[in-house]
């Protein structure tokens, strides 16, 4: 590297230690100037200036405390051989940038669903097709990361344990960002698929007519019940541009608490867990020792609340794969599936999702 | 809202006990019709409203549950569960007991006998008030979000249809004229009254099913009405106004000068407003009765006599057309509905 210098200081070639001595000064002065230093009357901006490195950004992402599922960037940099990572993100921005040999989630294929008679479930076979088509193996350790915490990466891991995967499900805080190891980028890495045989963990859902069984005992002396839709639409608010213009009826499941799903999310991180704890435990007064229920319109944006609760260690979570945009459109019966519009068991979140993907659509920014 | 005085509670027996659902309270006080004396209280759950008699059971309606509360001849409480929040409204059809839960979308529909919930209909969200056909075969039920009256088959236990009152509706009150066959909904939000035909084919969606006969305009905020062989008495809250309409909604009289008129009662061939914003009773005829305090909801109980629920005073009442008040009696907080049993 050519060494420049300035040559208005009269000491162009100058070696010398009184020539080093004279830059330094220089430095200062630049250094003083940039600070408002030598304007008379300013005050100094030095030490104000936001500086951060990947490095912050990684340190912020780290994940403390007795949380499950969630891990650091440090924890990846550590096990990085021996994971499989995936990619919970679309494709375009998978090809601009990944960590280095992750894999992409085909995601529409792990939100399918198969009807029952007891209405709709998990389509494991078709996730199973779908993960084994990435080359995960029920075995892995796997972690999913995203631009975020969001909804694509927890539907991620649902469909995972769904599936009943054997090996470790864990989520990236703080999404690709946090991350500042070795990127890739370009079209898919090779991989060799899969036979992905799935052992359906039914426990990690229910059904239509589960919950029909159970209305009217919902956060009572049934099981929790969490809606994680937007007050607006939990309270079927006339006129709002929430109300899913499918649905036949609006409100909500008998007797379910709303606790919308982005206070799970600060930014691109999950929320603070002693946050989490007192919203689920104290203000929402879920039992982390019995059975807590969580849907929203689709099967995607309740995972959020799903992995949120099964990490601050609720026992037994499971999500109504077919959501309120099932219950709501049942098309005989509805005096089984009965919704309600009008409740005071509304909990404020103050959440919001960083990661900008999906051109904007909120509800699955991953 | 009732419009004969005479046959409800009839009786003269010294033991009748008027029994209040006292909604702040969340508790159902008992009071000798006779005399006013307090008997007891019974909890009941939370925001009871309203009461009725099934079977020779009390039924209370407790609004802030899901579920209704019955009480025994022999004193034992029963909760009926109705898995959907708000049950307001009590009406008897084909031997069952319906109750519509004004929070959800649905009518429970409960065996009076066995104390059980034994089926749901769905309709119209936020259903509140509901009128019965005399022969008891179908039941008409107010959607306060929907603008819709939905018409159950009893029998069936099933939504055969609904009439559609007209977008941006409210449907408050809903009552039958005595023949069953004139039907009449009271449309809050935009302060008029419909008639549609109860006996109309509905058998179709709401779009196909065109039963509504007429509308008339009435005064502002208007909540219940009256319906008569010939008339049709709709009170305007807002505007103290009572309007007097023929069968087929055509204008006859507007009552004036009244404060916050809520409901009205045939007593002893008069017909008498409760006013919820004076201390009295009005006839349409211009007499007047003084009472302790305004009253929101009131019970006839025979005899020409009338239990006043002095919602915002915590006091009940019972006042007698032709000489006034007989006995006030202080309540827990905010009496509403009562029953004689």
């Amino acid at each position: 590297m050519t060494r420049e210098r300035s040559t208005d200081d009269g000491e162009a070639g100058d070696d010398s230690d009184a020539s080093g001595a004279s830059e330094n000064a220089t430095r200062r002065g630049l250094l003083r100037a940039a600070a408002g230093a030598t304007v008379a009357g300013a005050a100094s901006t030095a030490g104000c200036l936001g500086v951060t490195t990947p490095a912050d950004v990684a340190a912020r992402s780290e994940v403390s405390g007795n949380v499950g599922h969630f891990v650091g960037p440090s924890w990846l940099a550590d096990n990085r051989e021996d994971t499989v990572v995936l990619d919970a993100r679309d494709a375009d921005r998978f090809r601009e940038e990944r960590v280095y040999r992750a894999r992409r989630v085909p995601f529409d294929a792990i939100t399918a669903r198969e009807s029952t008679e007891a209405g709709d479930a998990p389509d494991t076979d078709a996730i199973a097709t779908a993960f084994g088509e990435i080359g995960v193996s029920p075995e892995d350790d796997v972690l999913v990361y995203g631009a975020s915490v969001g909804s694509r990466v927890t539907r991620v891991a649902f469909a995972l344990a769904a599936v009943g995967h054997e090996g470790e499900i864990r989520v990236l805080n703080g999404g690709l960002s946090a991350w500042n190891g070795r990127l890739g980028t370009g079209s898919r890495d090779g991989v060799s698929s899969t036979d992905y045989e799935p052992d359906p963990a039914s426990s990690t859902w229910v059904t239509r007519e589960w919950l029909a069984d159970r209305v009217g005992t919902f956060n009572g002396d049934g099981p929790g019940l969490v809606d994680v839709r937007v007050p607006e639409a939990y309270l079927a608010a006339a006129g709002s541009d929430a109300l899913n213009d499918d649905h036949d009826r609006h409100g909500h499941l008998p007797g379910a608490v709303d606790v919308h799903w982005v206070g799970n999310v600060a930014g691109r991180q999950m929320t603070e867990p002693g946050r989490l704890v007192r919203l689920y435990e104290v203000e929402a007064e879920l039992d982390r020792g019995g059975t807590v229920v969580v849907y929203g319109d689709d099967n995607v944006d309740p995972t959020s609340t799903w992995l949120t609760l099964k990490a601050i260690g609720f026992e037994d979570v499971r999500l109504y794969d077919g959501g309120f945009g099932e219950w709501a459109n049942v098309d005989s019966d509805r005096g089984r599936y009965p919704v309600e519009t009008a409740t005071n068991v509304v909990i404020e979140t103050e959440g919001s999702v960083g990661g900008d993907d999906d051109g904007g659509d909120f509800s699955c920014t991953g | 809202m009732t419009a004969d005085g005479h046959g409800s509670g009839a009786g003269t027996s010294a033991d009748r006990v008027l029994a209040v659902p006292c909604e702040g309270d969340d508790l159902l006080a008992l009071f000798a019709l006779d005399t006013g004396a307090r008997l007891g209280e019974v909890p009941v759950g939370s925001h009871p409203v309203h009461a009725t008699t099934c079977r020779g059971r009390t039924v209370v309606a407790t609004m802030g549950e899901r579920a209704v509360t019955a009480v025994d001849p022999d004193g034992e409480v029963t909760r009926i569960e109705t898995g959907v929040l708000g049950p307001s409204h009590f009406a008897t059809a084909n031997g069952e007991l319906y109750v519509s839960c004004s929070a959800g979308d649905a009518l429970a529909v409960i065996d009076p006998e066995g104390l059980t919930l034994v089926d749901r209909v769905a309709v119209g969200a936020e259903p509140h008030e509901i009128a019965v056909a005399p022969d008891g075969d179908r039941l008409y039920s107010g959607s306060r979000r929907e603008g819709v009256v939905d018409v159950v088959d009893t029998e069936r236990r099933e939504r055969i249809g609904a009439i559609d009152a007209g977008p941006g509706v409210r449907v408050q009150g809903v009552a039958l004229s005595p023949d069953g066959d004139r039907g009449y909904a009271v449309d809050q939000r935009g302060a008029r009254v419909i008639a549609f035909d109860p006996g109309g084919d509905v058998g179709g969606d709401a779009a196909s099913a065109e039963p509504v006969h007429t509308e008339a305009a009435v005064g502002a905020d208007p909540y219940d009405l009256v319906a008569t062989e010939d008339r049709v008495f709709v009170p305007g809250r807002g505007d103290g106004v009572v309007h007097e309409l023929g069968r087929n909604l055509e204008p006859i009289v507007v009552h004036e000068g009244f404060s916050r008129p809520v409901e009205l009662f045939e007593i002893a061939g008069d017909w008498w407003v409760l006013d919820a914003g004076a201390a009295r009773l009005r006839s349409l005829d211009g007499a007047v009765v003084e009472t302790p305090a305004p009253g929101l909801v009131a019970t006839p109980v025979g005899g020409g006599r009338l239990a006043v629920s002095h919602y915002d005073d915590d006091r009940v009442s019972l006042v007698d057309v032709e000489s006034g008040t007989v006995w006030t009696a202080d309540t827990p907080a905010y009496p509403f509905g009562s029953v004689v049993v």
